[in-house]
């Protein structure tokens, strides 16, 4: 029955932790508004977290820069499993207008497994909520497979 | 200290959230919105004028050959696309939309490639050489260029010297028509040579001397797409 | 002899202990972010969603960094729940009592530093600079609040203590007997600066709004907690939400103790005696001490939290030394003349 409430409870309470991989703050921007009272993503029970240690949601922003690349893969691993990755915007999906730069190492799916790619330049708030609902979901199904 | 919110929280406790219950209530993105794309390959003439403008090089093509024809697949990441609808501007054909459609979620690369296939038939002249005969039209009328004008300074002045001068009056006598294969013909009386055609045409199909005053037209090549028509300032170009 | 350790074992377990504590503790926090996200206009998370929490941070893998001390690491957070649990068993519901002592304040005061303590130790065997810079912000919070506490419970006890006869009166259950037979303390003038000061204690001693310095999460990672994942991070989240419920229920048996006395009243004017009306007055004291901690908790964390921005940390040890000691001491100097 405990092992039931975890599973349950995995899906309702996805933490988030944003990393900025070189993003023009577009996505940043987007992503807190989902958060502010118009959109308010507490509501699903998604939060913030300040840690990397806390979070369940690595949500990833920009083409991945030479310089955030480390960063970035450290942050990664420092997320507890079942973790999920979400790519948000076109940036860390493919580089989108960054592509070919010398200081740009993207996209991200060549270093880790990439669960939720969120299309768009910036994606609208409604659609950064699918996208981390369905991370929400697929955490469910991890911790689901993991027991 | 000093506390301006106290009214505004306790006025909100007992007043309706003004959030926007998205999974629950569906939402409609504004007019305009540029969205998922919908490509329609019916329309696509292959002119890859969209390739060229694209600035995230989201816009791909295969081509595969077949006994009909070109079957030609253009694909857009959505993954790589900025939604700038460059492509969508640029398309003289209409065969590119940016749709309000924003859900654009994907657990796999390929969910978020939009793609089209179309068969492009090979030049219906090749096969009916006599069906040609508005090619040499266009050799004639670089031919007769030359003696439509006096001098460069005189061309350079703009069309209304061209008008005055009894040589451009007889040019004008016999008007440039379109031709029927739908290629562009140029119209020497209106062309200031000014190559913003040539730099346009996303085939590369059209060779412009500014010096020679010179307007060639690689037949093979030409997608008639139209650019050239649409971007020419002198109306020179017809379809 | 077996009996009356079962007793005490369903004490710390389910009662006033770990039970009652985990599901009321959890239950005002919920309710507590619920109005907080109500406050600024939004729909907020459902009251159940501390639960959700813990469960999932229970389901987490439990990273223990290189650096830290494995054994202080993973017991820190079960010392401070030990502490808090226990802390729980020695503040009445009303008229019933866990364990009653002579001086159960002065032991109160100390459990209180418990989880603190606890909180810090885990975060500084950890080594992470963020964890640092949180801990001397904890460390100042926590001595900032103590000075005022003491002087309220001092001035609460003279004031028992005055009316009883006794001096100084360090006995929680003996204040509370002393309400529900005189009325609360709250309707004393002489006691209104120590309830106000008191309720400024309650956001400081658990690290809300606008006295969280020490966990600022966007500035510090949540300073001490940063290291921590999984199930030890669930339980320091549970000693959070059970300090709140410790906390009020303290202010709810120092000020507003008299209501107990209204509750046997009323069951006793109904006719009832014997076992029945025993349960039926335990059952309403802790219906009656759940509403008024909420009431408090809306009133302290919720409201405060909607209305103020994060304090810098000399500003909260001023605010506490200041205006907060001034109104404690008002009520000691009053209690002492026997106003």
């Amino acid at each position: 029955m405990f092992q039931k409430l975890i599973e349950e409870s995995t899906g309702k309470s996805p933490w988030l932790f944003h990393i900025n991989a070189g993003s023009c703050n577009g996505c940043d921007i987007e992503l807190v508004s989902v958060l502010t009272p118009r959109y308010d993503a507490e509501r699903l029970g998604f939060k913030l977290a300040g840690s990397p240690r806390h979070a369940d949601i690595v949500v990833v922003t920009g083409p991945i820069t030479a310089q955030s690349l480390p960063r970035v893969l450290r942050s990664i691993e420092q997320v507890p499993e079942p973790r999920c990755i979400v790519t948000m915007g076109s940036c860390p999906q493919s580089g989108n207008v960054f592509r070919g730069s010398y200081s740009i190492c993207g996209p991200l799916s060549k270093y880790v497994h990439v669960d939720v790619d969120v299309a768009g330049c910036t994606p609208k708030p409604e659609a950064v909520i699918d996208g981390l609902a369905l991370a929400a979901r697929i955490l469910q199904e991890k911790r689901r497979a993991k027991k | 200290m000093d506390f301006p919110f106290v009214k505004e929280a306790i006025s909100q406790l007992f007043s309706k959230p003004s959030c926007a219950m998205y999974p629950a209530v569906e939402s409609v993105a504004a007019p305009r919105y540029r969205g998922r794309i919908a490509f329609d390959p019916t329309k696509c003439i292959n002119c890859m004028m969209c390739e060229r403008v694209c600035c995230g090089g989201a816009i791909t093509h295969t081509v595969e050959k077949t006994e009909e024809g070109d079957r030609i697949t253009r694909s857009f990441n959505l993954g790589c696309c900025t939604f700038c609808a460059h492509c969508m501007d640029f398309c003289n054909h209409g065969a590119i939309e940016l749709t309000q459609d924003y859900h654009m979620i994907a657990t796999k690369e390929e969910d978020l490639i939009v793609s089209g296939t179309f068969l492009k038939k090979p030049p219906v002249k090749k096969p009916v050489p006599p069906k040609a005969p508005a090619a040499p039209a266009a050799p004639k009328e670089t031919k007769a260029e030359p003696g439509a004008s006096g001098s460069d300074l005189e061309r350079q002045k703009g069309e209304a010297d061209v008008k005055s001068s009894p040589k451009a009056e007889t040019e004008r006598s016999a008007p440039v028509l379109p031709r029927d294969d739908g290629k562009p013909v140029q119209d020497p009386a209106k062309c200031i040579y000014c190559t913003i055609c040539a730099r346009k045409c996303p085939a590369g199909a059209l060779t412009v001397d500014r010096a020679a005053k010179t307007w060639a037209l690689d037949e093979d090549a030409c997608v008639a797409c139209g650019t050239c028509a649409s971007v020419c300032p002198k109306k020179a170009i017809l379809m | 002899m077996i009996l009356d350790a079962l007793k005490y074992l369903a004490y710390v377990l389910i009662f006033p202990g770990f039970l009652f504590c985990f599901l009321t503790g959890m239950l005002l926090c919920g309710i507590d972010r619920k109005l907080v996200a109500r406050m600024q206009k939004r729909v907020g998370p459902p009251i159940l969603q501390p639960f959700y929490d813990f469960f999932k941070l229970c389901g987490k893998e439990t990273i223990v960094p290189d650096a830290a001390n494995r054994t202080v690491f993973l017991l820190a957070p079960l010392v401070g729940l030990a502490a808090l649990v226990v802390l729980q068993l020695f503040i009445p519901v009303f008229s019933f009592t866990a364990f009653s002592n002579v001086a159960d304040i002065i032991v109160i005061l100390y459990l209180l530093l418990i989880p603190a303590l606890s909180i810090m130790v885990g975060g500084a065997s950890t080594g992470s600079p963020y964890a640092g810079v949180g801990l001397s912000r904890e460390m100042v919070t926590v001595l900032s609040c103590e000075l005022p506490l003491v002087l309220v419970l001092l001035a609460v006890g003279k004031k028992v203590g005055a009316a009883t006869g006794s001096g100084l009166c360090f006995s929680l259950t003996e204040i509370v007997r002393y309400q529900m037979a005189h009325g609360s303390l709250i309707g004393n003038l002489s006691m209104i600066p120590a309830a106000v000061a008191f309720l400024m204690v309650i956001p400081g001693e658990t690290g809300s709004h606008p006295f969280d310095a020490a966990e600022a999460e966007t500035e510090i990672c949540e300073g001490m907690l940063a290291e921590y994942s999984g199930a030890p991070l669930g339980v320091f989240k549970l000693n959070h939400a059970i300090k709140l419920l410790t906390l009020t229920s303290m202010f709810v048996m120092l000020f507003l103790g008299g209501i107990g006395g209204g509750i046997q009243n009323l069951v006793y004017t109904m006719g009832l005696s014997g076992g029945l009306a025993g349960a039926l007055i335990t059952l309403l004291n802790v219906a009656v001490l759940f509403a008024l901690c909420v009431a408090v908790t809306v009133v302290t964390i919720s409201f405060v939290h909607a209305v103020t921005a994060r304090l810098k940390i000399e500003q909260i040890f001023k605010f506490y030394w200041t205006v907060v000691s001034a109104l404690a001491l008002i009520s000691l100097v009053l209690a002492w003349y026997g106003l």
